[in-house]
């Protein structure tokens, strides 16, 4: 087991060097200028001139990609252009929140997803499973960001017009007056804050989750060994959560290994919608004012994201199926 | 994203029905206390953990100070779409957003502007300029500490204006010292509060120092000028002398001050309220949702389609002015199509800007004639009003006399050589309100038998191909312009510009060239009208752009905050004197 993570995570170096390397290029060669943030008749050509050279975009690009991966060999993935802070320390305070948005939504996506998919396998064609299939189409149909516009209408705007007892903040990961609040009403101010970024996140991702689960499971409870296992006399539980869930979920885990990292860049209309200050927001931005170190530095974290993300689904997958080992 | 705009007309309903914004808290004036989030300003930095800890000593003499009255206390919390770029480091930052912020709330000018942009004593307590115009002497306030108790002096007003003409610090508004004496001499520390400068005689010689705010030489004079744009105390932990003291910056998120109990009294004293917090708030709709609910106390610009909704709220109100920028078609007159300046005109009259104003800005905007905004002294409504009025029927006979006819009766006219007069219009990817202009300037002018092609372009893409001296990849493109008070248009219309980066129209005249030359030398108002109105006919007659229209700004502001003052000046031009209604704050 050890052997095969090491050698998973060896042979994802090249990878992800390779795809820096791509992204490096395509980003550099793109046409745009990252001193042409400061158009302005007032700046003269030299001082724009200058602003490259301060930049370090003077040199030839070779040169610079050189440059880049010896930087990048000692861990530093340059200055912000915009930011005017070291990318790391940028990401540093970056990731964290998107982190805990991504885990809380998968969390609560599969939590959700898998056990409405079970219900709705073994209850196949009832009213419950016909309401749910709606309605999870519903929301998998559902653009995101339209989503979370309708989130924040009706659980800020409007729940706040009509005195709900409980409105959500609409934006920001924390209150202004954070600083000022007790250490729990801090952590009750930040899970306010998620709900609703997180919930739409999550609606999304359960309902494909549950159509999956659904699937699978049909497939599982009409083999023999489920029968097998009722034959046995075994309550109805452990049957369909000792016996067949596990077979049953190993397309679900499939799914988990696409997700992970799509959750880290996917959740930028999210994360704009909600002004939740994380990679996705930041790398978008970055792209837009020809950011070229905060690209970079963001892409590297998305791609060993996915590597990472891979990795959790191969090795659950040994986990629900004993059939699967990695020696 | 898009949809901002179907959301924001169900917004308008719930508006109506919106009660009054969530206020709450104590309205008691609270005792001053330094906030505990300047200690973790760029912890692990030695050079941020050095000035947060001078911060702390010196304000420690503030703790517990009780307000003078109980008009103050509270947050103005303030949201705008967009970081602030190059924070608090006014060497190389020239973003909008960051200069009204190193203006009005952490750092000083050496003047201010009044509300007719007649300079007025802020950190210069006064000054003198020579008979002859080429001497000017600044007497700096003797009272004016940085937060972390030293006190700003004239060396700190020679070290910003050296840092600014260095030419290894890439300040981006060279332009601004231009008249100014660059060498050895240029400027002089007479004494501790006392310093002159040199310049040739300039109409706006005292503009530079309204636009620039005086940076701190005990903290940054060590720091070579090549490496100033990385230094942590633009965006990690600037150490200003303004109203407000900085406290915290979240990445992407927001920055928050705190009013600066040692500012003069003979300035107003401390602030107000006793927190000011920027927020980075990147959709409308949530803008909106945050102004309506009272999280936030200003919106910075509310789409024009959000103006109803705000103002059918009885929480908020609409703020709107004539501002500095306006919005225009430029043309390519390198291409054969646009080489014509009667091509120009028929473009200009065969597009109802009249209508375009009253339908994509609700009427919140001027038509355009000509690159002087309402705001300035210089402008004249009359220049070009019937000249450039619509009129399709005199656009068609400039077309025909400049060559262009349909002979092959397909709707689009060719000339001689049976070229079509058919242009592409760029604009940029993502703002709706471009892709409007381009897309009804296509229906309109195919009215006059031009055809037009609307072409969407991303924006750094975009800029790389009108500012490019060789390519030029563009035949007419809708953009916008912030103009400064020192107006000055040599770099967009004067022959010599032709390959810089702004010729974009590449239109060349020796009497506009004349006029842009002469202008910036006549110091005295009166004199120089008449020539603003000359050199504005000229451009009505050449239609280097089609100037489309000057928007007027909007802002969304909490009826519980109040004195707002908001102009041509910007947003925070009196942040210092905002206060809040007792039941507003928190």
């Amino acid at each position: 087991m050890r052997t095969f993570v090491v050698r998973r995570l060896l042979g994802a170096i090249p990878l992800v060097l390779g795809i820096a390397t791509i992204i490096f290029f395509v980003v550099n060669l793109a046409p745009g200028d990252p001193a042409m943030r400061f158009l302005n008749p007032n700046m003269s050509d030299a001082a724009a001139e200058q602003i490259r050279v301060n930049l370090g975009l003077d040199q030839p690009i070779h040169i610079r990609y050189v440059r880049w991966l010896g930087a990048l060999a000692q861990g530093d993935l340059g200055f912000s252009f915009t930011r005017n802070r070291p990318v790391l320390a940028i990401i540093g305070e970056i990731l964290p929140n998107t982190l805990i948005l991504s885990f809380t939504a998968i969390g609560v996506a599969f939590v959700m997803g898998i056990l409405l998919g079970i219900v709705q396998a073994v209850r196949q064609y009832s009213l419950l499973d016909s309401v749910a299939s709606i309605v999870g189409l519903f929301f998998y149909s559902m653009p995101s960001f339209w989503l979370a516009l309708m989130m924040v209408l009706l659980f800020s705007l409007f729940a706040s017009v009509w005195q709900w007892p409980i409105q959500f903040p609409p934006s920001d990961i924390q209150s202004v007056d954070y600083v000022f609040l007790g250490p729990m009403e801090k952590v009750q101010d930040r899970l306010m804050h998620l709900v609703l970024p997180a919930t739409s996140l999550a609606l999304v991702l359960a309902a494909g989750i549950a159509r999956y689960t659904r699937g699978s499971m049909l497939e599982v409870i009409r083999q023999d060994f489920v029968r097998t296992a009722r034959a046995k006399g075994l309550s109805e539980p452990v049957v369909i959560f000792k016996h067949a869930l596990r077979n049953g979920l190993i397309p679900v885990i499939t799914l988990l290994g696409l997700y992970l990292p799509f959750l880290f860049s996917g959740t930028v209309f999210i994360e704009f919608v909600f002004s939740w200050p994380g990679m996705g927001k930041l790398v978008v931005d970055a792209i837009g004012q020809r950011d070229f170190p905060v690209i970079m530095g963001g892409t590297l974290v998305f791609a060993n994201m996915v590597v990472v993300g891979n990795l959790v689904s191969d090795l659950l997958y040994a986990v629900v199926d004993p059939r699967i080992r990695y020696d | 994203m898009r949809d901002a705009r179907v959301t924001t007309s169900i917004l308008g309903v719930g508006a109506v029905l919106l009660m009054g914004a969530c206020g709450g808290g104590e309205s008691g004036a609270r005792p001053w206390s330094l906030e505990a989030s300047l200690a973790e300003a760029g912890s692990g930095i030695p050079f941020c953990e050095e000035v947060t800890a001078r911060v702390a000593e010196f304000m420690s003499q503030y703790e517990g100070q009780m307000p003078p009255s109980a008009q103050y206390g509270g947050a103005a919390v303030v949201g705008s779409i967009g970081e602030i770029p190059d924070g608090m480091n006014g060497h190389v930052s020239q973003d909008y957003t960051a200069s009204q912020h190193q203006n009005f709330v952490n750092l000083m000018t050496l003047v201010a502007y009044d509300a007719d942009a007649n300079p007025t004593p802020y950190l210069a307590e006064s000054w003198e300029v020579s008979d002859d115009n080429t001497e000017i002497t600044f007497h700096i306030r003797d009272d004016v500490y940085w937060h972390d108790g030293e006190l700003t002096d004239a060396y700190d007003v020679a070290y910003t204006f050296e840092r600014a003409i260095d030419p290894e610090t890439g300040f981006p508004n060279t332009a601004y010292w231009t008249h100014y004496d660059q060498g050895p001499d240029g400027v002089q520390v007479v004494d501790s509060f006392t310093v002159t400068f040199r310049m040739r005689p300039h109409a706006d010689y005292i503009d530079p120092w309204r636009a620039t705010a005086i940076m701190p030489e005990h903290l940054l004079g060590d720091v070579p000028s090549a490496t100033l744009r990385q230094h942590p105390y633009g965006t990690v932990c600037p150490v200003g002398n303004g109203p407000f003291i900085f406290v915290q910056h979240r990445q992407d998120a927001s920055w928050t001050f705190q009013a600066n109990p040692a500012f003069p009294q003979a300035l107003g004293g401390r602030p107000y309220v006793d927190r000011y917090i920027y927020r980075n708030i990147n959709e409308p709709t949530t803008l909106l949702t945050d102004l309506l609910t009272g999280q936030l106390s200003v919106y910075i610009r509310p789409t024009p389609d959000q103006a109803q909704a705000v103002l059918d709220s009885d929480a908020v109100d609409l703020l709107a002015y004539p501002f500095r920028d306006y919005i225009l078609v430029g043309w390519n007159a390198r291409r054969l199509q646009l080489s014509d300046k009667r091509v120009r005109q028929a473009l200009t009259r065969g597009t109802n800007r009249e209508e375009i104003v009253d339908a994509l800005l609700q009427g919140y905007g001027t038509v355009a004639n000509g690159s002087v905004p309402p705001f300035h002294w210089a402008f004249d409504p009359s220049v070009g009003k019937d000249a450039m009025s619509y009129d399709q029927d005199a656009a068609r006979a400039l077309l025909e006399a400049a060559g262009w006819e349909d002979s092959d009766g397909d709707g689009v006219r060719e000339n001689a050589d049976g070229e079509r007069l058919s242009i592409s219009i760029k604009y940029n990817e993502g703002n709706d309100t471009r892709q409007d202009i381009a897309e009804i300037m296509q229906a309109q002018l195919a009215e006059i038998g031009v055809e037009v092609a609307p072409t969407v372009v991303e924006w750094g893409t975009l800029l790389s191909q009108i500012t490019d001296p060789v390519d030029r990849d563009f035949d007419g493109v809708v953009i916008g312009w912030v103009v400064e008070y020192k107006l000055d248009d040599t770099d967009l219309f004067h022959s010599s510009s032709f390959s810089g980066a702004y010729g974009w129209s590449g239109t060349m005249r020796p009497d506009v060239d004349r006029l842009l030359e002469e202008l910036p030398l006549v110091v005295d108002r009166d004199e120089a009208k008449p020539l603003w109105a000359e050199y504005q006919e000229l451009l009505v007659d050449e239609q280097p752009y089609t100037f489309f229209y000057f928007p007027d700004r909007l802002d969304g502001v909490s009826k519980g905050l109040n004195d707002v003052q908001m102009d041509d000046r910007g947003e925070w031009v009196n942040v210092k004197d905002w206060w809040l209604s007792p039941d507003e704050r928190r």
